[in-house]
C-alpha cells in the first residue's frame, strides 16, 4: 500500500469510527436532552402561571410562543408568553406569566441566556433581579430603576436596575415590555381564543 | 522501580510539568470559566474526560497511524470525546451545561489535550499515558479549583454558592470579570515559581 493511500485509509477509519460513536451517543442522549428542554418549559409555565394544570400553545412565531394556563375545569388562569430578546453576548430566552386579564404580571423566569457569569448572569437570580418584576402593574410599559433602591420604594411599574450589568437588565426590560405588547395587540385583535 | 516512574508520570502533572502554572496551556477556559467553583470543578472533570480517554485511544493506536496524518487523526479522536462529553452533560446535568454553555465545545482545542497526546501518548504505552493523563487532569482541576476559589471568594463573597464572608463586606465585581481573571492567574503562576526557586535553592545548599 502506497503511503499516500495509507494516509487516506487511515483517516477515513478514525472519521468513521469517531463517527459511528457519536451516532449511538446522540441516540442515547437526544430524547434526554429533549425531554429536558420540554420539562423546563413546561416548569416554567406552571411557575409563572400559578395553579395552572394544562397549558395549551395559542399562537406562535418566531422567537414568540405564547401559552395559555388553565386549571383543571379548563379556565384560563393567564398566559405564559416565552419570547426571545438580544442580551449582551448572545440571546436570552425568558418566559414571563402574566394574570388573564393581561393587567398583572405574575412572575419572570430566564430559560437560557450567556450573559456575563457574575453580572449580567444575575438576571437569572431572584433576589438580585427576579423578585422585583413580580406583581408588577402591566397596563402601562414598565420602567427601570437606576441605581436600584429599596423593594417598597419601587413603583408599581419600576424594576430595579441590576448593578454593573445595566445592558442585560435593559435587554430583558425590553424583551419582556415588547413580548407583553405583542400579547395585548393580539388581544385586541382578536386573534386568542378568549374563553375566561 | 516501576512504582516510582508511574508516581513521577502521575505526580508532575500536578506541579512540576502543572498545564496551568507551569505549560501555560489551556488558557482560554482557564480565565474564562474560574468564575465560580462549581464551573471551574466542571470544566476540569469535563477536560478530565475527554484527556484520559483521548491519551488512552491514542496511546493504543499511535502504531498504526501514520506521522503525516497525526494530528487531523488526534483532532478527531479528540472532538469526537468532548461531543461526548458535551452530550452527556446536557442530557444528566443540563444545568451545569448551561453554565459552561459554549467552553464545554471549545474543549477540543484545548491546548493541554493535543499537547499531551502529541508529547506523550503517541509515544508511549496505555499504562504510562493514562497515568499522565490522570495527572495532567488532576493538575489542571487543581490549577481550576484554586483559581476559581479565589475569584468567587473575592467577587461574589461565596465558596461553592455558600455564603462565606459576612454582609460587611462588599464584593470586588472585577474579580468576576476578565481583568479578574488576568490578575489572579498573573499571581498565582508567580507565586507557583516564587516557591519552586525557593524550594530549588534550598535543596542546592
Amino acid at each position: 500500500m502506497s503511503l499516500s493511500t495509507r494516509l487516506a485509509v487511515v483517516l477515513t477509519m478514525v472519521g468513521l469510527i469517531s463517527a459511528a460513536l457519536l451516532v449511538g451517543v446522540n441516540l442515547a442522549t437526544r430524547d434526554r436532552i429533549a425531554a429536558n428542554k420540554q420539562k423546563e418549559i413546561d416548569e416554567a409555565i406552571t411557575k409563572v402561571v400559578p395553579g395552572s394544570r394544562v397549558s395549551e400553545k395559542i399562537y406562535e412565531e418566531k422567537g414568540f410562543t405564547l401559552y395559555a394556563g388553565k386549571d383543571e375545569g379548563e379556565k384560563l388562569l393567564g398566559y405564559a408568553i416565552s419570547a426571545a430578546t438580544g442580551g449582551f453576548q448572545d440571546q436570552i430566552l425568558f418566559i414571563v406569566g402574566t394574570n388573564a386579564e393581561l393587567t398583572r404580571l405574575n412572575s419572570l423566569y430566564i430559560l437560557d441566556q450567556k450573559e456575563t457569569p457574575g453580572l449580567g448572569a444575575k438576571i437569572t437570580d431572584r433576589n438580585a433581579f427576579l423578585r422585583f418584576w413580580e406583581g408588577k402593574d402591566i397596563r402601562q410599559r414598565l420602567m427601570l430603576r437606576k441605581p436600584p433602591v429599596g423593594m417598597d420604594e419601587l413603583g408599581p411599574t419600576e424594576i430595579n436596575t441590576i448593578t454593573g450589568a445595566t445592558v442585560s437588565s435593559e435587554s430583558v426590560l425590553a424583551g419582556v415590555n415588547g413580548a407583553l405588547e405583542k400579547t395585548k395587540r393580539l388581544k385586541r385583535e382578536g386573534k386568542l381564543p378568549v374563553k375566561e | 522501580m516501576a512504582q516510582r516512574t508511574m508516581w513521577r508520570d502521575f505526580a508532575k502533572g500536578l506541579w512540576a510539568e502543572n498545564p496551568v502554572s507551569r505549560q501555560l496551556l489551556g488558557m482560554c477556559s482557564t480565565l474564562a470559566i474560574t468564575n465560580a467553583v462549581i464551573n471551574g470543578l466542571a470544566m476540569g472533570l469535563a477536560v478530565g474526560f475527554v484527556l484520559i480517554c483521548s491519551s488512552g485511544l491514542i496511546s493504543l493506536i499511535r502504531k498504526l497511524i501514520p506521522s503525516q496524518v497525526r494530528i487531523a487523526s488526534y483532532i478527531v479522536i479528540i472532538a469526537a470525546f468532548v461531543t461526548i462529553a458535551d452530550r452527556f452533560m446536557a442530557a444528566f446535568f443540563p444545568p451545569l451545561s448551561k453554565a459552561l454553555g459554549p467552553y464545554v465545545p471549545l474543549i477540543v482545542v484545548n491546548c493541554i489535550i493535543l499537547g499531551r497526546a502529541e508529547a506523550f501518548a503517541s509515544k508511549n504505552p496505555l499504562g504510562r499515558s493514562l497515568i499522565d493523563a490522570l495527572g495532567m487532569s488532576a493538575g489542571y482541576i487543581l490549577a481550576l479549583v484554586v483559581l476559581s476559589s479565589i475569584r468567587e471568594l473575592l467577587g461574589n463573597g461565596t465558596l461553592l454558592g455558600r455564603k462565606v464572608l459576612g454582609a460587611g463586606f462588599e464584593p470586588w465585581t472585577i474579580m468576576l470579570l476578565p481583568p479578574g481573571a488576568f490578575l489572579t492567574l498573573g499571581l498565582l503562576i508567580g507565586a507557583a515559581y516564587q516557591i519552586e526557586r525557593r524550594v530549588r535553592r534550598r535543596r542546592a545548599r
